[in-house]
């Protein structure tokens, strides 16, 4: 008896390696009848923020806990409507290639839903995030899942994230170590301190644009001196 | 003198009293009417009405010629639903500014106009400029627009910037039209903010 006790409280004492979750968001693409014709045209490649998140998840599989997930937010309406204009079916195209990657998207149609993904408790069911990374459209105050998409260089109020909304999203949905990237244009310049203020989660984003043209992960734009910032 | 005088009344009086021969019977068959048969038949191009012709000579205004090879001119008249309410509305563009253009009610002047961000209706209106190659080939034309503000408004980014939408069921097209000598809103929030001030934490690279 006296061996057994303080076996089982240093059993009891020692943590268990509790599962996180690591969100990757995808906003979605414009429609290139909005900009086609514009100066600075965005999304000639519809799945510019499909490919950066996948190759982003392949990335953080090499690194993570066992017992962690990546959980795949993806905003579906933008591809549903950029899909009907391309004549195909990219909400297809998306799973298979997430399939492949070894992570299955999960859909959501505006903000609001958003916000009830990103609330966690810690239990089992709602881990808490470790890690939240975000591709798509944005400016220094917003993030827009639907820019240029339903209405031309916009986006619709119940589509987008701004600095203002932040305090729907709980600081106690993320583990105190979490790490937040914003791989949208200008995060850096507003979003990234109004995050770090509200959540109280430090985010890295970028002074000045990003580029996805490339493919993979997202480059800031060259030669006009961004940099990334928290 | 007087000898030739006499043979000049001779020969030339025939032709001055005398009526004209009678035409042949072929060539004034299908006539009933011998006043008419007398006159000569124009033939069924030279056949116009009087108002038709004047037209035909009237040279196109300069305005009409313009309107005509707008491009805009390949916007439909009419499109979708068309009763009810309307406001009046033009497009306008502004390079890297989200939205549509103005519109204004009937009796308004262009001071009282809102900006919007426009939605087409699918399968009864879409945005008239979809009808055209660019966006920008109905650039001041006037509308007439039927349909309602949404609930919701939309993001402008450049300038922070909230903007009404409004969701199109149909238009009657007016036109080109003066452009409007009005700047889109501009305000608020996207004045420089108090936690921007402080400053982000840059990261070497």
């Amino acid at each position: 008896m006296r061996f057994w006790l303080p076996l089982a409280l240093l059993a009891l004492a020692t943590p268990t390696a509790q599962a996180h979750d690591i969100v990757l968001i995808s906003g979605g693409p414009a429609l290139r009848s909005f900009e086609r014709y514009r100066t600075a045209s965005h999304d000639k490649y519809w799945g510019n923020f499909i490919d950066s998140a996948i190759l982003r998840a392949k990335e953080l599989q090499l690194t993570i806990a066992p017992t962690d997930q990546i959980v795949w937010l993806v905003f579906r309406p933008s591809y549903q409507r950029r899909s009907q204009e391309d004549q195909d079916d990219y909400l297809k195209v998306l799973e298979e290639r997430g399939l492949k990657a070894g992570i299955t998207p999960i859909y959501f149609d505006n903000k609001t839903q958003l916000f009830t993904l990103l609330r966690r408790d810690g239990s089992k069911e709602k881990p808490k995030i470790s890690r939240l990374e975000y591709f798509g459209h944005s400016n220094k105050k917003c993030w827009m899942f639907d820019y240029s998409n339903r209405v031309d260089g916009g986006a619709l109020e119940p589509l987008v994230v701004h600095v203002d909304d932040l305090d729907q999203i709980s600081g106690k949905s993320f583990t105190s170590d979490a790490e937040c990237i914003s791989y949208g244009c200008h995060s850096g310049e507003e979003f990234s301190q109004r995050w770090r203020m509200i959540v109280g989660r430090p985010m890295i984003g970028a002074v000045g644009k990003t580029d996805y043209s490339e493919g993979g992960i997202p480059k800031l734009s060259t030669g006009k001196g961004g940099t990334w910032a928290f | 003198m007087g000898l030739l005088a006499t043979l000049a009344l001779i020969t030339l009086l025939p032709c001055l009293c005398f009526a004209p021969p009678l035409p042949l019977r072929s060539s004034s068959a299908s006539s009933t009417n011998p006043a008419t048969s007398l006159v000569t038949e124009p033939t069924p191009e030279e056949k116009v009405p009087a108002e038709e012709s004047e037209e035909e000579v009237r040279p196109p205004t300069t305005e009409k010629v313009m309107r005509a090879t707008l491009r805009a001119a390949h916007t439909p008249a009419k499109h979708g639903r068309t009763d009810g309410p309307y406001l009046i509305a033009q497009r306008t563009i502004v390079e890297d500014y989200c939205g549509w253009g103005w519109v204004r009610k009937e009796n308004q002047s262009w001071r009282q106009a809102t900006w919007i961000a426009i939605e087409g209706t699918p399968n009864l209106c879409p945005i008239p400029h979809t009808f055209l190659p660019k966006p920008e080939d109905d650039k001041n034309q006037q509308y007439r627009f039927y349909g309602e503000f949404a609930p919701y408004r939309a993001y402008e980014p450049q300038a922070d910037m909230w903007v009404d939408v409004f969701i199109l069921k149909g238009f009657m097209s007016m036109g080109p039209a003066e452009p409007i000598r009005r700047d889109p809103p501009a305000q608020a929030s996207s004045r420089p903010n108090r936690f921007a001030e402080r400053g982000a934490n840059m990261l070497k690279p």
